[in-house]
């Protein structure tokens, strides 16, 4: 009797205490961690996408983020807190720490392309104030600038002229011309597609002696001295990160990604129009830098494009409009 | 002529280990912990198979160790130690270690039909895992589910049928350790056939205050190879004549011995297809068929199992029927078709071991490095136990398995030939005359190492 005592204490030890003791490891783990932790798993949009997708912190509270991938390699970003993984394997458990300080509705992005659905892989973490836990509407006081001006963002944009070659700003700088004053004025400046420069050039008697590819020089000229230092290698990384699946990584708009995008066959059934192509000086020189970030903040554009204005601050918008320029302008070596 | 064997009960430690009843009891304690963590990490850990203890543990660790070293080495000695039934053999004996008397069984004691009797139910439900196995060996949830079913099956059976009836007649991992451990070196047998006559209490098959009958259902005195032993030494601990030994002896040496059972001729045939067909889908560069295999109820996948069931059941079948038919013709022989064709499936035991453990070769060295990260985060929760979770995945070996690959098949040909030639040379037919059968063999070693260099 005994001996069946003992054969059954130790049977208890291993089918009772020994997985209860898993558990508690686990739960002591997140007890112990002396912040709040939120378990955060990612799997692909069609597998289940973030869970939570809604995450709420108050302000000033330390939480630990513990990030699960499931399925496939995914990333983990949201601009407005400062935070991002760029790799969570599935099975590892990617950690990170963070505070807001103010409250707001920021949107959490996965930042690898881990499905065709990948863009829409989205989740919000609300801080709340807890002195004043009302919630934090997500859009911003002031209307983007393409709607202050009013484009049309679905209106066709060509060029009424495009160069021969590509532009070079350097060769621009070496004829040692001097622009018009308010094109050194980066806010003018994105409100006038390259084209329209370019015409308002030829009609000024200044540059009447320059040929059409000098002008154009000089146009390429005119974006790379409102372009901020850095600005071109910043906007390369979100490029490739972001962009670079559907546009392609030369911009021709040939990225793995933008074929059968699921958002074209949905709202354009037939359209041949794919994600779009920054070669295309037709059209890229005939849109403005307000133009294409009122693109980039809204989506859509019938091609299933998702909106970046939830993830995307001014800086990122210029960078990557920047770097989306210098498909067609040469404004130098980008490192 | 009588196999030379050697009574490994002669060392008096063994003997005192093999009789203790503490042996099997100890044995699961240590394997039942694996277990319990392999359930739970599937059904609550990380779906990623490659760092789940589930999936790593079960079908790389376990699996390894069964087919490299267990089966071909100790045959059965994994039932002895096999949680899935242990569960359903302590509720239906009320006990885990001291005996109890028949008349005290928690059980209705029912028989198993004899119509069901042999191994066709365990060939069934192997067919069963196998056409689901792209799905099981890679999702742990499901995995954990599978084995969960095994031992409410196990506990069901031990709670309406007599001893260890699901083992012996349902398990579909039991059905193949039982053909193949027909090659390992050891055996559990009687010393002295004509004792065991003598014996009229017969405590080895009705039980003993020192054990219970052979849960097996296997009158020792009538054992002639280690298919039906579940090497669980109760017969040691129940005779009372100490006429019940553990034997080393050659290797494959039941194979030697008259035979002649269809469903154990069909589960060579299964064993032997299915380890071409997992070569083919779990190793090899065809994405297609991988896609099909784990897109269970798609049009592909209904494919699958219909090529799946037709290349176990008809095609390997039909094609050894041809050659044993073959062979039949050249050597004039006045045996049977049928029998011929039964006998002869006996020389795709060797080949079929060699064949599976070749394939597990093929993938156990390079996703070893996996179970020291697992070790450490069993539930791909972030831990880091022993410090090895973010070890790096390492292909171990990587250079030589292919070589280790070619030997084993050509070792598994080896023993095949032999068992050709064998029961050839018991039929008195010319050996020539078995060139189709011994061809036959040759074609699968070649078509695996084929796949596999």
């Amino acid at each position: 009797m005994r001996r069946e005592l003992f054969a059954l204490s130790v049977l208890f030890l291993l089918l009772v205490v020994f997985p209860l003791s898993l558990f508690g490891y686990q739960a002591w783990r997140t007890h112990a961690a002396g912040v709040r932790v939120i378990e955060l798993t990612a799997s692909a949009p069609d597998k289940g996408d973030w869970q939570p997708k809604d995450l709420r912190v108050q302000v000033s509270e330390k939480v630990r983020l513990r990030i699960k991938a499931t399925d496939v390699i995914h990333g983990f970003v949201a601009p407005g807190l400062g935070l991002a993984v760029d790799e969570i394997a599935p099975g590892h458990v990617a950690e990170i720490e963070f505070v807001a300080t103010q409250p707001g509705r920021y949107v959490f992005a996965c930042s690898r392309w881990c499905s065709v659905d990948h863009w829409r892989m989205r989740g919000v973490i609300e801080v709340i104030d807890p002195t004043n836990p009302a919630p934090v509407p997500m859009s911003p006081s002031t209307p983007p600038l393409y709607q202050q001006l009013n484009i049309d963002l679905d209106a066709p944009h060509l060029a009424a002229a495009i160069p021969t070659t590509r532009p070079s700003a350097a060769r621009g700088d070496a004829l040692d011309i001097a622009l018009p004053s308010d094109l050194h004025n980066a806010s003018s400046l994105r409100r006038l597609a390259p084209a329209d420069v370019f015409q308002r050039l030829r009609a000024d008697p200044t540059y009447g002696a320059l040929s059409d590819a000098e002008l154009w020089d000089m146009v390429a000229l005119a974006w790379l001295r409102v372009t901020l230092d850095g600005s071109l290698q910043r906007g390369r990384q979100l490029y490739g990160r972001d962009c670079a699946a559907c546009h392609g990584q030369m911009g021709k708009g040939d990225g793995p990604a933008g074929r059968n995008l699921p958002g074209l066959a949905a709202m354009q059934a037939g359209a041949k129009s794919g994600p779009a192509d920054f070669t295309d000086a037709g059209r890229m020189l005939g849109a403005s830098d307000v133009l294409l970030q009122g693109k980039i903040l809204r989506g859509g554009m019938g091609s299933g494009m998702p909106e970046w204005g939830s993830l995307y601050g001014e800086t990122d918008m210029q960078d990557v409009i920047a770097y989306i320029r210098s498909f067609l302008f040469d404004l130098g070596p980008v490192n | 002529m009588t196999t030379p064997r050697f009574d490994l009960t002669g060392i008096p430690i063994v003997k005192k280990v093999l009789v203790s009843r503490w042996l099997q009891w100890s044995l699961t304690a240590i394997t039942l912990p694996f277990f319990v963590l392999a359930i739970l990490a599937g059904l609550f850990g990380t779906p990623a198979g490659n760092r789940n203890f589930g999936i790593v543990f079960v079908w790389i660790v376990w699996w390894a160790v069964l087919i490299l070293l267990l089966v071909p080495f100790a045959g059965r000695l994994w039932c002895t130690m096999c949680p899935l039934p242990a569960p359903g053999e302590w509720l239906q004996r009320r006990a885990l270690v001291q005996p109890r008397s028949a008349a005290r069984l928690y059980t209705l004691g029912l028989k198993w039909p004899r119509r069901l009797r042999g191994i066709w139910l365990q060939n069934a439900s192997f067919l069963l895992v196998a056409l689901f196995s792209a799905v099981i060996l890679t999702t742990p949830a499901v995995s954990a589910l599978v084995l969960l079913l095994f031992v409410l099956i196990a506990v069901g059976t031990s709670l309406i049928f007599e001893r260890r009836t699901f083992c012996r007649y349902l398990c579909p991992v039991g059905g193949f350790i039982g053909l193949y451990a027909q090659v390992a070196p050891v055996e559990i047998r009687v010393k002295n056939y004509d004792i065991c006559v003598a014996h009229k209490e017969k405590t080895c098959y009705v039980g003993s205050n020192a054990g219970y009958g052979c849960p097996w259902l296997v009158f020792p005195a009538a054992l002639d190879k280690n298919t039906y032993c579940g090497m669980c030494t109760e017969c040691l601990k129940t005779c009372p004549m100490d006429n019940i030994g553990l034997f080393a002896r050659p290797f494959a040496a039941d194979l030697m011995a008259p035979k002649g059972r269809l469903d154990e001729a069909y589960k060579a045939f299964i064993m032997l297809t299915c380890a071409f067909i997992y070569s083919l889908v779990l190793l090899g560069p065809w994405a297609s068929l991988k896609e099909a295999a784990y897109a269970v109820g798609s049009a592909s996948w209904w494919l699958y199992a219909v090529g799946f069931l037709t290349a176990n059941l008809i095609v390997t079948p039909g094609l050894f029927w041809l050659c044993t038919a073959a062979a039949r013709r050249l050597g004039r022989a006045g045996q049977a078709a049928r029998q011929a064709f039964i006998e002869h499936s006996y020389a795709l035991i060797p080949l079929g071991l060699a064949a599976w453990a070749a394939f597990s070769l093929g993938f156990v060295f390079i996703n070893l490095s996996y179970a020291w990260q697992v070790m450490s985060d069993p539930f791909g929760w972030g831990w880091n136990l022993f410090g090895s979770a973010n070890w790096a995945w390492t292909p171990y070996l990587s250079g030589l398995v292919p070589l280790l690959q070619a030997i084993i098949l050509l070792l598994g040909l080896a023993g095949a030939v032999s068992v050709v030639l064998h029961t050839a040379r018991v039929h008195g037919v010319a050996y020539a005359s078995t060139a189709p059968i011994i061809g036959f063999c040759a074609a699968c070693t070649l078509v695996m190492m084929w796949l596999y260099m």
